[in-house]
């Protein structure tokens, strides 16, 4: 819905609070360091990501449903439902509401059976994707209950169109935008989503897509912007750590034992 | 002790209608003592099971979460009992299709002004958010004895405004849908939900439905009949619509003969409603700015406008009795559809 950002019920209930979002995570950094913490989210959002192509999912579909995994965490401990169920979950419910079409639930279960072989033995090894359709139809349940409903997302994808065309007035260059988009599905791998407006990760992702290629001449345009600066860094740190951490960081040999670490679901009785 | 939620925080009062993907119930919400509607949506056929949560619920949650309007039902709450969910919303005593077929009713020009206004400014905010209904209809539009008019049945309802988006033209209730739907268009607008709101007011005004066809070539003749045919001219690109075929020339009527107890202003605005090319239909804001809606008589004011009689008169009713009743028919298709969202 391309309604008002401003009184949607992303704006008003799911722009959340830093303190808070450390504060109610604090069971599972109990358990993992907050970069252990941040490592197990990219690796997650690196599934939904692979699903997603799998599925030939529009990239909204794909941030959207990255931001809903996001959300259901930053209110239940990782041991509540194991994100492993999550993720495609997530995948399901939104690809519904972005009105994508059928995906039907035993090709979604296939392709996580074969994503999992495929892309990600190094995280599950021989083990094979353990749930079933009915996992995914009781879960979705339990993320929609989670999400209070707020199905509609924002995404940066549109607000960084529009300012990408404002730019193109000033200087012709295709090159900001292909960077800026890439570093947008970046950010989707931090916390931004849930702490700052679209619009702002937009202008954030446009300023380091700008400092990579060196446009010194877009000074002016970003002086002129009638924004809170302060923020714009704050998501740009959050941003460069991101890739501080992947230059240091081989996820293939590092995730299996982040995954032992996380807190699990008590067993469930056998049905 | 813990807060009831889901079924028990609902206590079934009343069985008040069946639709084709829910059954709809009057419940009290025991937390906040209010009565409200619980939409229980059917789960249908194992291959619909399978999809999970329900599309046309979803797409309803998905948009009332985000509006607000007064003139737009409430959604209250949502849970779900095992596979299956249900939608809280505000209570409606009744809805406009009943008003309309009430003989002792009478619907006063400030009455019909007065719904026309409720209707037009709930509408205005929906596509003030690029949200087309798609399905309004008397039926659809509820009315709870404070006098107040809301949307309900978001059922079709769906974001617009992407050129490139095809859309199904498979929408709308037949006596409501406007030509180009009828004609196969897959890119409309606003103009859809506009005629539909022409439709209501005729409606209104005659007491009965304004175009009821019978079929979707039966719709668009009597449409033809009453505006006249269209041709090249009156409606550029008409003839390139996919489902477009030709009709004999029909000669276009004059409003006034047909509602001949209707004042002026209104036929000005019946007129611009129902404009057969779609451009030149009045959209919700135009439409409320149009001499209608500021000269006299001024509109009813909410407690003012008519129930139906037998509304209260039921509740008096050894109210035990009738709920034996109704428990029995339950599900049953004897069962009076009295709201349905």
């Amino acid at each position: 819905m391309a309604g008002n950002f401003w009184q949607s019920s992303h704006h008003q209930q799911w722009i959340l609070d830093k303190q808070d979002l450390f504060r109610d995570r604090q069971h599972d950094l109990a358990k993992l360091t907050e970069e252990e913490y941040q490592k197990v989210f990219n690796f997650f959002a690196s599934i939904i990501q692979v699903l997603g192509e799998q599925l030939k999912l529009r990239q909204q579909v794909i941030a959207t449903a990255t931001v809903y995994f996001k959300r259901f965490y930053a209110r239940n401990s990782l041991k509540c439902i194991d994100p492993l169920l999550l993720a495609p979950t997530c995948v399901f419910l939104a690809s519904k509401v972005e009105e994508f079409g059928v995906i039907s639930n035993s090709r979604l279960i296939t392709t996580c059976q074969t994503v999992i072989k495929n892309k990600f033995s190094y995280a599950y090894g021989q083990q094979e994707f353990p749930y079933r359709t009915n996992h995914i139809l009781e879960c979705e349940f339990y993320l929609l209950e989670n999400l209070d409903c707020c199905l509609i997302v924002y995404q940066p994808y549109r607000p960084l169109l529009l300012f990408v065309q404002d730019i193109h007035t000033q200087i012709q260059d295709d090159q900001i935008l292909t960077y800026a988009w890439r570093i947008v599905n970046d950010s989707l791998r931090t916390d931004v989503s849930l702490l700052y407006p679209p619009y702002q990760i937009a202008i954030s992702a446009l300023h380091i897509a700008c400092v990579m290629l060196g446009k010194e001449n877009l000074k002016p345009w970003f002086a002129e912007l009638n924004v809170d600066m302060d923020k714009i860094q704050e998501i740009v740190r959050t941003i460069i750590n991101l890739y501080e951490m992947w230059k240091s960081y081989d996820e293939k040999k590092e995730i299996q034992g982040l995954l032992g670490k996380i807190p699990k679901p008590s067993p469930a009785p056998q049905r | 002790m813990e807060e009831p939620t889901g079924t028990l925080r609902y206590e079934k009062i009343d069985f008040l209608g069946e639709g084709q993907f829910a059954t709809v119930y009057k419940a009290r919400d025991v937390k906040s003592d209010k009565i409200v509607a619980v939409k229980k949506i059917k789960i249908g056929s194992r291959m619909e099971a399978e999809d999970g949560i329900n599309r046309t619920a979803l797409r309803e949650i998905k948009l009332l979460q985000e509006l607000q309007h007064i003139n737009l039902i409430g959604l209250l709450d949502v849970f779900g009992q095992k596979s299956n969910v249900s939608l809280v919303f505000d209570f409606m005593d009744t809805d406009l299709e009943i008003i309309v077929k009430d003989s002792n009713i009478v619907l006063t020009p400030a009455n019909v002004k007065a719904y026309m206004i409720m209707t037009l400014k709930g509408l205005e905010y929906l596509h003030q958010n690029w949200i087309l209904h798609r399905d309004l209809k008397p039926n659809n539009l509820l009315i709870n004895r404070e006098g107040i008019l809301k949307i309900g049945d978001f059922g079709l309802a769906k974001a617009f405004g992407s050129p490139t988006r095809i859309n199904t033209h498979q929408v709308v209730t037949r006596w409501y849908r406007s030509p180009e739907l009828l004609f196969g268009a897959k890119q409309y607008g606003t103009g859809v939900d506009m005629w539909a709101v022409g439709c209501i007011l005729a409606e209104l005004l005659l007491r009965v439905p304004f175009l009821p066809g019978e079929t979707d070539l039966d719709q668009l003749s009597r449409i033809f009949q009453v505006f006249g045919t269209p041709t090249e001219e009156t409606w550029p690109g008409m003839k390139s619509l996919s489902d477009y075929v030709q009709y004999k020339h029909f000669p276009a009527q004059q409003l006034r003969h047909i509602f001949s107890a209707a004042s002026d202003d209104l036929l000005q605005l019946l007129d611009s409603l129902l404009s057969l090319y779609p451009p030149r239909r009045c959209d919700c804001t135009q439409a409320l700015q149009m001499p209608y809606f500021s000269n006299k008589p001024p509109p009813s004011m909410g407690p003012k406008l008519p129930m139906p009689t037998n509304l209260f008169k039921m509740e008096i009713e050894k109210p035990s009795l009738k709920r034996k009743l109704l428990d029995n028919i339950e599900g049953g298709s004897v069962a009076k559809k009295l709201l349905q969202f």
